[in-house]
């Protein structure tokens, strides 16, 4: 199972409006050592295009994970999620709330939101970098316990 | 027995009786009829005598008062309330300093103050009033109230103004700190050492900057985004700001003490603020032995004054206000790291519970904090 998941890199879709944090995210991943395609979405509206396939996203690959932005235009992050939740193809992926605040009305509605993961957005690289790689791997170690079904598909 | 034998002896001579009754007269006279104090005798609702101070507020002439009922002068509005104190006088024996307002002759409004007592007049039941004009005196409350309501506005929107700067500059400058990090790991060494040396700068004062804002964000946030006042035990408060000191009391050997200490009204979280940042200044600002902070509180009526004492290098006199003002430092960040808002967020989160802050210290001597809240008064709005 091991050397399975390690051949296919994860699919990873990242919902933020600002392309500074985008890159920032994909950098991290790359300094983590995380095999993973990264697939971007400026927001709530694409997103959900890209999770059903719509357009063109027909040939869109179903992510392993989702690393969500809270505040974007149209369709918002807490939005997005709670889409994400109520839909049975979708409601299994797991979600990271990607949060430039740290207030503490913003993480209680994420937990709220049955967000998996809660991540500040970096003050300190190095502190980002981990977060990142320790979900990753928490989430590859899921699949292994579970059989790597989900990962391999 | 004295006065009873002056009495005697008046009674027995009608004529100085006669005189005194005429000068008490002509005193009642010059008295009411000088009197800048508005003074009137109104019976069944009409003006029966008046003199020239009401006169002159009213601004007609005292014969046109007469026979006029005096709630005809009473502004619309305030008329039933004006009758209804008149029927408590007649219950309660007399009202004092009512305030009503009244039209002149010229239509303008004036603001009056009243005292009315029930009397006789001409052996039927009248009342007796005396009048000032408080106009003035309204208006300036009037206009006190203005500026005092100007003055929160501006002050809420100051708050507002700080809490977004500090919370929106984040955003862009995690980017510039970000990426400036990113360079450094990526970079170092692969360029020359100015470059090395110029990245270093540039990551530096982007990560004191993100201090600063956060510190400023949580000041501004002691009156944005403080939480209602409930019943909180101060010993829980105090071992909160310890345990969450834990790693720097344990590093430094410090041994931090307190009294029995008091519930009060307040906010939780901003308490534990307040002892933690006192205690860690005290800890932080230690001489070569290991620091001791005690903590005590008395209470004197509604208020509480806690004390923080500590064994540090002391504050010279001359600083002790300045060192609560926004960002002030008295030493390099060399000497002892910091943004300098510790101190501005404990005097904002005291005064957000109805106190004061102050500190009495000597150089060298070690230092105590005092700060008061007070116990009888809610949140101010």
């Amino acid at each position: 199972m091991n050397s399975q998941i390690a051949e296919r890199p994860i699919e990873i879709l990242i919902v933020d409006d600002n392309p500074g944090d985008v890159r920032l995210t994909a950098e991290a991943l790359k300094d983590s050592k995380v095999q993973n395609r990264l697939h971007t979405a400026q927001d709530g509206m694409e997103a959900i295009a890209f999770l059903r396939r719509k357009g063109e996203y027909a040939d869109a690959p179903l992510p392993d994970l989702i690393l969500l932005d809270l505040n974007m235009p149209r369709m918002n992050g807490s939005q997005l999620l709670a889409k994400v939740k109520e839909d049975s193809a979708l409601k299994n992926i797991p979600v990271v709330i990607l949060t430039g605040s740290r207030e503490i009305d913003d993480i209680i509605k994420a937990n709220n939101l049955r967000a998996d993961y809660y991540v500040t957005k970096p003050i300190d690289l190095e502190e980002f970098i981990m977060a990142v790689k320790s979900i990753v791997d928490s989430l590859l170690n899921q699949r292994e316990i579970a059989g790597g079904g989900g990962v391999i598909g | 027995m004295s006065k009873i034998s002056k009495l005697d002896k008046r009674i027995a001579n009608p004529e100085v009786m006669a005189g005194e009754i005429q000068q008490s007269e002509e005193l009642f006279r010059i008295l009411f009829y000088s009197s800048p104090i508005g003074t009137y005798i109104i019976q069944d609702g009409d003006f029966q005598l008046v003199n020239h101070g009401l006169a002159r507020i009213l601004g007609y002439e005292e014969d046109e008062l007469i026979g006029r009922p005096s709630l005809s002068f009473v502004l619309a509005e305030d008329r039933d309330a004006v009758r209804e104190n008149a029927v408590r006088m007649l219950k309660g024996g007399c009202s004092l300093g009512y305030e009503f307002r009244v039209v002149n002759k010229q239509a303008k409004i004036k603001w009056v103050m009243e005292t009315v007592v029930p009397i006789y007049y001409r052996t039927k039941r009248a009342t007796l009033g005396s009048l000032i004009d408080v106009t003035e005196r309204k208006q300036m409350e009037e206009r006190l109230k203005q500026i005092t309501a100007e003055l929160q506005h501006s002050n809420t929107e100051l708050e507002q103004f700080a809490y977004v700067i500090s919370h929106d500059l984040q955003e862009p400058l995690r980017m510039v700190s970000s990426y400036t990090q990113l360079l450094a790991k990526r970079y170092s060494d692969k360029l020359d050492n100015d470059a090395d040396e110029f990245i270093a700068y540039a990551v530096d004062g982007s990560k004191r900057m993100q201090s600063l804002l956060h510190d400023l964000l949580e000041y501004s946030r002691v009156g944005t985004r403080g939480k209602p006042f409930s019943l909180v035990n101060c010993e829980h408060i105090v071992e909160q700001a310890i345990a969450n000191l834990k790693i720097a009391i344990e590093e430094c050997e410090a041994s931090v003490s307190y009294d029995v200490l008091p519930t009060i009204m307040g906010d939780e979280g901003q308490l534990v603020r307040l002892f933690q940042n006192l205690i860690s200044n005290a800890i932080k600002f230690r001489r070569e032995e290991a620091p001791q902070v005690h903590i005590s509180a008395k209470r004197m009526n509604y208020i509480v004054t806690f004390s923080v004492k500590d064994n540090g290098i002391g504050i010279d006199p001359q600083h002790s206000q300045s060192i609560f003002e926004i960002f002030r430092r008295l030493h390099t960040i060399e000497e002892y790291p910091g943004t300098g808002m510790g101190l501005a967020i404990c005097k904002k989160i005291v005064e957000r519970h109805g106190g004061h802050i102050s500190v009495q210290s000597q150089p060298g001597q070690g230092s105590t904090f005092y700060f008061s809240v007070n116990t009888a008064g809610g949140e101010p709005a």
